[in-house]
């Protein structure tokens, strides 16, 4: 068990002469147990990143120190982690006690009974040890699963790296492994590093999420203050589903002016916006109200496109004229209907909108911080 | 399993699903409805109607011409090993017995030349298999030049065997083949030799000119197969900590065993039949070190015209193709691709 620190890492690929950034300077602190997930869209770099860290791939610049210790230029068997891949890679000439063996017969001087009986151990936590003397072609995908965290856990490293290990589970038992996983990582108390392209994985699962774009590392921060405290327009999109609406607007006097609709800003509001000309106002789908009858000055009338019923709440497609495409959503309690085509009056509370440079992607303002306190009880 | 090979043959060709077990599947993935299997059965009409009458003239004719030309040589060959026919005339099929295979077990030509078959179509195998999978591990490593390399590799298998002898027969002559050339000019003349003259290393010399034409064909056979292992298999073997002469020994080269099966079976067959190369270097006398049953069979036929004493040799020769190719077959028939 050990701390995980990535300072300045970059990793340039040369494409025929001209240079691929994949990983663009991204320093992360990962505390000792800390399970931290990498997320964001295919291509932003985080495989290559856990890769780095692995030591499948070597780092074009920077330093990887796991436990104090300077790991960058090690290969993977001397940097004391074990992974995780997703396709779990178990060996299939091998039994699954031969799976989970064969990393400390090559790795460690134990000898065969104490390697035969951290495997059995390993086997029983993960009740799996019925199936030790099968191969894994004759396993199910969950069961596979659990021989490659097997294979992991035996190993007692530093750090777990984990490649979008759920990703080929079907939905039902995804959820099962997730919550399992966690457990797992919470018992063993084991500093992880998580992959995965999946917001709802990242959401669950980790103590802190990074999000990584185009190779560049967006934010790092617990999943609340991600989801809450985005600090940028990528990341406010990228976590939250349906993702976040957002308007691009001008900043006028004492309101954002768009193509649909003006927007009054309070002096407040308008004093984060400061010089900023093009602004992109955001909202989460929840935090848009749908009432009878508009009043206020940030009720604006719009026409039911689509409901979508998810049971607990409908997403609605909301359009500022009708017949027009839908132009952002609104997510209502599961026990109100809306019919396409009814004009409904959507309120956007001030408190609740963040506000980004269009321009840079920087925010300006995010949702008040008053409610997040109230929304995030500490027991 | 002759036996279930056979009714798998029959309910495949007669069209009706005969098959106990299970529901009437067809080949296609639908069902045979149950009216239609029952008026198959009994009338006439539905007998001409039936899927292996119709189906008769494209695998009959085909069928009648190998069953002729080649099963019924062989057929015609192990009669004739069962006689005493010699030189000119014809043979006498009133007296059979087995005294051309009683004669082979005395005749220490035989045994010399059975050896010399065993040994060759061991060493070459393993050989050829050795060095194939050690060339296409380095070019499966991601070098230079890999397409080039793998066309060099591979190219000495589109030469005739003819070719080869020639070659390989300039390349051992003791005055000015090249092997002899560059050992003396290197200062290493005392290692000189007549490699295909000495019977020490005769045999030896014969087996590595067939290896220099045939790894390249394990090298792409081999390529496949490494190709065909996700690379996050080599990856887990270094995450696990194996090194990379333990990661091909123990992950890598145990999932090749279906390439090395089918490789060594072509060699192996191959080496059975290494007639040609052993006749363009040496005629129809090899010597005892390098004689194999094939140039010995042919020497008794058709230089000595014992007849029968080379038909039996040929039997025997079968007998070897068929214990190489039985075992390979039968992998096939369990997996279910026969």
């Amino acid at each position: 068990m050990a701390e995980l620190t990535l300072d300045h890492i970059t990793k340039v690929y040369d494409d025929d002469g001209s240079d691929i950034v994949a990983v663009d300077d991204v320093s992360i602190d990962i505390a000792d147990g800390e399970f931290l997930v990498l997320v964001g869209p295919s291509g932003c770099g985080k495989s290559t990143t856990l890769r780095m860290i692995a030591g499948l791939e070597t780092a074009s610049s920077g330093d990887i120190r796991l436990g104090g210790d300077v790991v960058t230029g090690r290969p993977p068997r001397d940097r004391d982690i074990a992974m995780v891949f997703q396709s779990y890679a178990l060996y299939p000439h091998m039994t699954v006690r031969q799976n989970m063996s064969f990393g400390l017969e090559e790795s460690t001087d134990m000898s065969d009974g104490e390697i035969d009986s951290v495997v059995t151990d390993t086997a029983e936590m993960l009740s799996i040890a019925a199936l030790l003397d099968r191969k894994p072609g004759e396993l199910s995908g969950g069961q596979q699963q659990r021989v490659a965290l097997g294979r992991a856990i035996v190993r007692d490293p530093k750090v777990f790296l984990m490649d979008e290990p759920l990703s080929n589970l079907d939905a039902k038992l995804r959820s099962q492994m997730r919550t399992e996983l966690q457990r797992l990582q919470e018992d063993l108390g084991v500093t992880t590093v998580y992959v995965t392209h999946d917001q709802t994985e990242a959401m669950t699962m980790g103590d802190r999420i990074a999000i990584l774009n185009d190779g560049e590392l967006q934010q790092v921060a617990t999943p609340l203050e991600a989801y809450h405290q985005p600090a940028n327009l990528f990341v406010a999109g990228f976590i939250g589903e349906p993702s976040m609406n957002f308007f691009e607007m001008e900043a006028r006097e004492d309101r954002l002016s768009g193509d649909q609709f003006d927007y009054p800003i309070s002096q407040e509001t308008r004093e984060a916006v400061g010089d900023a000309t093009n602004v992109t106002l955001g909202i989460r789908p929840e935090d848009v109200q749908l009432v009878e009858e508009g009043s206020g000055e940030h009720d604006f009338g719009t026409v039911v496109d689509v409901v979508e019923p998810m049971g607990n709440e409908n997403n609605v497609y909301l359009s500022f004229e009708t017949d027009g495409a839908a132009e952002f959503v609104a997510t209502i309690d599961g026990m109100r209907s809306l019919d396409a085509g009814q004009p409904v009056v959507a309120r956007i509370p001030e408190d609740a909108i963040h506000l980004f440079d269009t321009d840079t992607g920087e925010t300006l303002k995010n949702r008040s911080l008053a409610e997040l306190e109230e929304t995030e009880p500490r027991f | 399993m002759l036996e279930s090979l056979f009714r798998r043959l029959v309910t495949r060709g007669s069209g009706e699903e005969s098959d106990p077990s299970g529901d009437d599947v067809r080949t296609d993935g639908g069902t045979v409805t149950k009216t239609a299997t029952e008026s198959t059965g009994g009338s006439q009409r539905s007998w001409r109607e039936s899927e292996f009458v119709r189906s008769l003239p494209f695998w009959l004719p085909p069928a009648l011409l190998m069953g002729l030309f080649v099963y019924g040589a062989i057929g015609w060959n192990a009669v004739i090993s069962l006689t005493e026919w010699e030189g000119f005339g014809s043979p006498d099929y009133g007296n059979l017995d087995f005294s051309m295979y009683a004669r082979m077990l005395a005749d220490p030509t035989f045994v010399a030349a059975a050896r010399n078959t065993v040994v060759l179509l061991v060493a070459f195998t393993v050989v050829s298999l050795v060095v194939g999978l050690l060339v296409a591990i380095l070019v499966d490593r991601g070098i230079r030049f890999e397409n080039t390399l793998r066309t060099v590799y591979l190219l000495p298998m589109s030469l005739s065997f003819v070719v080869t002898a020639i070659f390989w027969a300039w390349m051992y002559n003791p005055e000015f083949g090249l092997i002899n050339v560059v050992l003396r000019g290197v200062g290493l003349g005392f290692l000189a030799n007549d490699w295909i003259s000495d019977p020490s290393t005769k045999l030896a010399a014969v087996i590595f000119a067939l290896m220099w034409q045939f790894s390249g064909y394990c090298m792409v056979v081999y390529l496949a197969g490494l190709r065909a292992i996700p690379s996050d298999q080599f990856e887990a073997a270094r995450i696990d900590g194996a090194s990379t002469l333990r990661m091909y020994w123990r992950v890598i080269i145990p999932q090749l065993r279906a390439s090395t099966m089918s490789a060594a079976v072509v060699l192996m067959v191959f080496a059975l039949k290494a007639f040609d190369f052993l006749y363009v270097m040496f005629g129809d006398t090899p010597g005892p070190s390098t004689d194999i049953l094939a140039t010995m069979m042919f020497r008794e036929a058709f230089s000595s015209s014992n007849w029968a004493y080379g038909a039996a040799i040929a039997t025997v020769l079968f007998g070897l193709a068929l214990v190489v190719i039985g075992p390979y077959l039968y992998v096939q028939y369990q997996r279910g691709d026969l």
